[in-house]
């Protein structure tokens, strides 16, 4: 079977740059976890509401918008920086001449990038909760699934993103540019009109509420769940077409193999 | 799919491509060749020919605008990308790797992209690395191996695909000339043992003359030349002369026979004058004595020219370059 075949390849192959690549792994969670005391520094000086309780709630809505958002950028960020990088280093050709498609090898590469983050970001998530104090429910049942519900929509936007990138090649500013966006989205209430249609948004709620309420995945509003994925499943077909169309644009120019 | 169908059979292939003006360069120009199974075929032209152009096009890395390819009787476009196990390449030599990765690394991960990756094919790894000297680097990050090494190693990964089909894109670019002839050695070795089809495209003619035994030359994004190897050099080696003039050559004898002959070089030395030409049509070695005649020319002596495929090549395209 040549799409397992792929899917064990890359797995060893992210595994094996992980291991080579260590330090650069290592040093991108700290710098998350530096810049999430920062925040968690800067909410208690501006308002001292931890002491007081005044913003009871808030402060695990950071640390899962924190959680959620780091999980974001590294779903939309892996696939659009490795198809940067691959065009750059002269990989990303070769990887385009397997028989069962490129898409597969993409794809192969999000469930491998999910897998090899989801160990280090739940250390962060510990390391956040050990800092501000706030023990938050982890089950990893509940919270799994709802991950990676929630993560369609960052996905598709990781493919529309790398399509962009075969085609102009520079487009760095936007990934960051991106990340901001995904900020943005995080702190949306669900309150705001028409928010639950919005990459993330609703996703990011249910997760809230299996966290901090200790909702179980199957206890949740049925109707909220299948919004969720219905949109997160929307913009990830959205993402394929675009990044579809590019590629059709980029095999019409003779781009694939140029940075 | 047929059995008596070739490897590859190239049909009008046609692939313009338009800078920001709009202006339309035709890079690849109404190609049509073919190649049989078994074969070793050269793919040789001038930067810019639209050798790497029609290959990516075979591969489905870039889109034709016209034509048809057909693989080992499959129609390219109908049974992509599940053709794509049937060919490999090496496109851009070692930049073609994870230089991260070892050699052994990088070697299992792209033959797993197609489906190969067994006990017996780990053992075919195993003994092509041993082919390449590269056993004893297998598990070094191909970074640290010099560009030699690279490059051996880029085309190994191709090879271990054990695709029927492999492209070679300037296997030898950047190789010394020990390590040059020990891949043309190989490539010949696995071509004769494992019958594969190899399409050897190169700048580097020894490698194209040693390897392979058809030649397909392009220019301008045309083809101008697809003919045996042999039979191409024994064809340019009659057309061939050297003739050697008693004396210096009269003042304009050189401005006559550039005017003539598009290949001719006349050297002066202090006594004697010597001229090469290649001779395209039967009668021009009558021309070519009557301007020699015209100009008070003496021969002294008239031989065929020792030709190398690097001369034919030049020949050709220079002519060409005349034509168009």
């Amino acid at each position: 079977m040549k799409l397992v075949s792929v899917l064990g390849a890359v797995f060893r192959r992210d595994w094996t740059m992980m291991k080579r690549y260590i330090v650069n792994s290592v040093s991108t969670l700290v710098s998350i976890y530096m810049i999430f005391i920062l925040i968690f520094a800067g909410l208690q000086s501006m308002s001292g509401y931890v002491k007081t309780g005044a913003l009871e709630g808030s402060l695990e809505g950071t640390i899962i918008g924190f959680f959620v958002w780091t999980f974001t950028i590294y779903a939309f960020s892996n696939l659009a920086w490795n198809l940067t990088n691959e065009a750059q280093t002269g990989t990303l050709e070769q990887l385009y001449l397997a028989p069962c498609g490129f898409k597969w090898v993409a794809a192969s590469t999000l469930i491998s990038d999910f897998v090899f983050s989801f160990v280090p970001i739940m250390l962060l998530l510990a390391a956040m909760m050990a800092t501000t104090g706030k023990w938050l429910r982890v089950d990893l049942a509940s919270l799994v699934p709802l991950l990676l519900i929630t993560l369609l929509g960052a996905y598709g936007v990781g493919f529309a993103l790398g399509g962009l990138a075969l085609v102009f090649k520079r487009i760095q500013a936007l990934f960051q540019i991106m990340q901001f966006v995904f900020v943005g989205l995080l702190v949306i209430p669900m309150r705001v009109p028409a928010a639950k249609y919005m990459p993330l948004v609703l996703g990011n709620d249910l997760i809230r509420r299996a966290m901090v309420d200790g909702v179980r995945m199957w206890r949740l509003p049925p109707g909220d769940i299948l919004t969720a994925v219905a949109v997160g499943a929307a913009y990830l077909a959205v993402g394929v077409a675009v990044f579809s169309w590019c590629e059709r644009v980029a095999k019409n120019r003779g781009l694939l193999g140029h940075y | 799919m047929s059995m008596s169908a070739g490897a590859l059979q190239v049909q009008s292939l046609t692939k313009v491509f338009r800078d920001r003006g709009g202006v339309a360069v035709r890079a690849v120009d109404d190609v049509c060749f073919e190649v049989k199974r078994g074969e070793v075929l050269g793919l040789l032209g001038p930067n810019g020919a639209g050798k790497t152009t029609s290959i990516k096009c075979i591969l489905g890395l870039m889109r034709p605008d016209s034509g048809r390819i057909t693989l080992f009787g499959q129609d390219i476009q109908a049974a992509y990308p599940r053709i794509l196990g049937k060919m490999s390449a090496v496109l851009e030599g070692s930049r073609n790797l994870y230089w991260r990765m070892s050699v052994w690394e990088n070697v299992a991960f792209f033959s797993a992209l197609h489906g190969v990756g067994s006990r017996e094919d780990r053992e075919y790894f195993g003994y092509l690395l041993k082919l390449f000297s590269l056993d004893e680097k297998r598990h070094t990050e191909v970074r640290k191996l010099s560009q030699g090494m690279k490059q051996k190693a880029s085309v190994v990964c191709a090879l271990a695909r054990r695709t029927p089909l492999v492209f070679l894109d300037e296997p030898t670019l950047g190789l010394d000339v020990e390590t040059s002839l020990e891949l043309r050695s190989v490539l010949k070795r696995l071509a004769r043992e494992e019958e594969r089809t190899f399409v050897v495209s190169s700048h580097d003619m020894d490698v194209i003359q040693d390897v392979c035994t058809r030649v397909v030359i392009m220019s301008s994004g045309r083809i101008v030349v697809d003919d045996q190897v042999s039979h191409l050099m024994s064809l340019f080696r009659t057309r061939a002369y050297r003739i050697r003039l008693r004396g210096p050559a009269p003042q304009a004898l050189e401005e006559r026979l550039t005017q003539e002959f598009a290949s001719v070089r006349v050297t002066d030395a202090e006594t004697d004058a010597e001229i090469r030409v290649a001779l395209s049509e039967d009668g021009d070695i009558y021309r070519l004595m009557d301007a020699l005649r015209g100009e008070d020319a003496v021969i002294d002596e008239i031989s065929h020219e020792e030709v190398d495929l690097e001369k034919v090549y030049l020949e050709i395209v220079r002519g060409e370059r005349m034509r168009s």
